[in-house]
């Protein structure tokens, strides 16, 4: 690149509006673009010059359609794909800097993708699960001790360690290669769709392991789905993908508080939040917005204890 | 993985494309024989000028198709050069003559005779065949054409949708590779650094997902034929129906015109005595 060019890029950067500003971002986009197959006929971009920062510490929730550009999104933080143009930076360092050395930024952000269970290779579970800490050079111990850790976390009882993993069940799969990348211990880890395809209750297992990781490590967390109620119930964050842009970005209250917004490019809303948005229509108004059940039960509850005190 | 040339269709709007895939079948295998056929220089001066006009007419980027020769040029080279080296006239002065090695006029022309015979070969059927035929039609046309061997108990159908699954799957599995390596990278396998077999060894974590996937595929395909009652090709009608049109005749007319002005080029060569034949 030239110098005048350079120069003109890094104005272009400077002057990126980021949506959902942090003080000191984990990670941040600025301006970054992504096509597919760029110069033949099946050309298409996915990301849109995309500014957007992902808070230290946070559990992000990223919603989007299928083809919304969540996939590409992650794909671009661990490195696994470059930019086509713009910057991804980690610790506000560009992650390609050094691009001999994105390897070691791999091991900082972790990426779970979409159906991982499809990845595992080893003999027992245990082996699969130390694959990635194997690649980082660590010490046997320092390896037994990550596996263990990761494992319950994910909530893997002991005696399944030494199985196949060809053996489990389709769940179990899952929490084993979720476990797999836990087990690097990355500042940031990222996970694409990881309850696709699992029921209820094996959801609600995932993603409070998930939350648990969140909170005992303090390592920030990134989730795609495209349920709204899960993300409702576990996200700090959320950052909601339309079109290869960002449509809205910014804490679960603010975009839950915006829920017609979503309603109108196609997203559902938890089911709760509809059936507040309906009764708000009837008159009935609640102090908050409301996308827990949880949240809901204590409204309506505080409804119908106003309702009792005035003597109905 | 990205650009994997292997039977990929390029969409466009051209003649070629809309002729009948079983035309262009034939219109391949006569394309070959030609380029087999051709015995002097106007001879090959034709045959270049025919991929040419091919490459024009069937609306392929030179930049698509130049791909599918990069594949091949290591091949060429070495078969040219090795002809350079080989060939001997006994009565003729060598244009260069050292210990054993003695390159001749003639071995020069005929590495380049070789040369544009492999390119003109390439040119020709990836252009009748891979870019303009999508690999579905193309089983098509060739279970058609080998229909005739089903009286000998050939099973033409099994053999054309065993190829037809195979090519659907193709894409497919390169897609899986790629999901299964980006996946392995993430968890830090490095696979383009350390010794060769270091190297192979880095391609386990990707090989046995892979066959555990394309295995687990493949039951769930056999399922689900079965699921719609699928018993093979006694009875089945087709969705496509294949019909030759005019434009297929006048393509054929075309490509025996061009098989016919070879071999008149050939009888003329051998008649007065061109020089630089093979």
């Amino acid at each position: 690149m030239s110098k005048k060019k350079k120069l003109m890029a890094e104005t272009e950067l400077a002057s990126a509006e980021i949506i959902h500003p942090a003080e000191d971002p984990k990670l941040r986009l600025l301006n970054v673009s992504y096509i597919y197959s760029k110069g033949t006929p099946f050309e298409m971009k996915a990301l849109d010059s995309v500014s957007l920062d992902i808070h230290r510490g946070k559990l992000t929730g990223i919603i989007g359609h299928t083809g919304s550009g969540k996939s590409t999104m992650v794909q671009l933080f661990n490195g696994l794909t470059t930019p086509t143009s713009g910057k991804v930076l980690l610790d506000g360092e560009d992650i390609w800097a050094k691009p001999k050395e994105i390897g070691k930024i791999r091991f900082r952000v972790g990426l779970v993708m979409q159906y991982p269970e499809y990845q595992l290779f080893e003999e027992t579970v245990s082996a699969d699960i130390a694959f990635g800490p194997k690649n980082m050079g660590l010490s046997g111990e320092e390896i037994i001790e990550r596996v263990n850790e990761a494992a319950s976390f994910v909530g893997l009882p002991q005696n399944l360690m030494d199985q196949s993993p060809f053996d489990l069940s389709g769940g179990q799969k899952r929490r084993v290669a979720i476990a797999g990348i836990m087990a690097m211990r990355p500042e940031v880890l990222v996970l694409d769709e990881p309850a696709a395809g699992l029921d209820p209750q094996g959801r609600r297992a995932i993603f409070s392991g998930i939350k648990r990781y969140n909170r005992e490590t303090g390592c920030t967390v990134i989730i795609v789905s495209h349920s709204m109620e899960d993300m409702a119930e576990f996200c700090d964050d959320v950052v909601v993908m339309a079109h290869s842009k960002v449509l809205m970005a910014g804490s679960r209250d603010e975009i839950f508080s915006h829920a017609e917004k979503l309603e109108e490019v196609g997203l559902d809303i938890p089911q709760i939040t509809r059936l507040a948005l309906m009764l708000e229509k009837e008159g009935i108004t609640f102090p908050e917005s409301l996308y827990t059940v949880g949240y809901a039960t204590e409204a309506f509850a505080a409804l119908f204890d106003l309702g009792e005190g005035g003597g109905v | 993985m990205k650009g994997f040339a292997l039977g990929q269709y390029y969409p466009a709007d051209s003649v070629i494309h809309r002729l009948d895939p079983r035309m262009k079948v034939i219109a391949a295998i006569l394309y070959i024989v030609a380029s087999f056929l051709c015995k002097n220089f106007f001879a090959f001066v034709l045959l270049v000028v025919s991929a040419l006009f091919l490459t024009l007419v069937s609306k392929i980027p030179l930049k698509i198709l130049l791909r599918s020769i990069r594949a091949l040029i290591f091949i060429m080279i070495f078969t040219a050069v090795i002809n350079i080296f080989w060939f001997t006239e006994p009565d003729a002065e060598p244009l260069l003559a050292w210990k054993f090695i003695k390159i001749y006029r003639g071995g020069l022309f005929n590495a380049l005779f070789i040369l544009v015979r492999i390119l003109a070969m390439v040119i020709g059927t990836s252009i009748f065949l891979t870019y303009t035929t999508s690999p579905i039609a193309l089983t098509d046309a060739i279970e058609h054409l080998l229909r005739p061997l089903a009286k000998i108990k050939v099973p033409v159908h099994e053999f054309a949708m065993m190829m037809t699954i195979a090519l659907r799957f193709i894409p497919t599995i390169v897609e899986e590779t790629d999901k299964i390596m980006s996946a392995q990278k993430a968890r830090g396998a490095d696979f383009t650094t350390g010794s060769l077999m270091s190297r192979a060894k880095a391609l386990i974590p990707v090989i046995i997902p892979l066959f555990a996937s394309a295995f687990r595929r493949a039951g769930e395909l056999a399922t689900a034929m079965e699921c719609r009652c699928y018993h093979g090709g006694e009875g089945r009608t087709k969705l496509r129906i294949l019909r030759y049109h005019v434009r297929d005749f006048v393509a054929l007319f075309v490509i025996f015109l061009f098989v016919g002005g070879i071999i008149a080029i050939n009888i003329f060569g051998a008649k007065y005595g061109w020089v630089y034949t093979m």
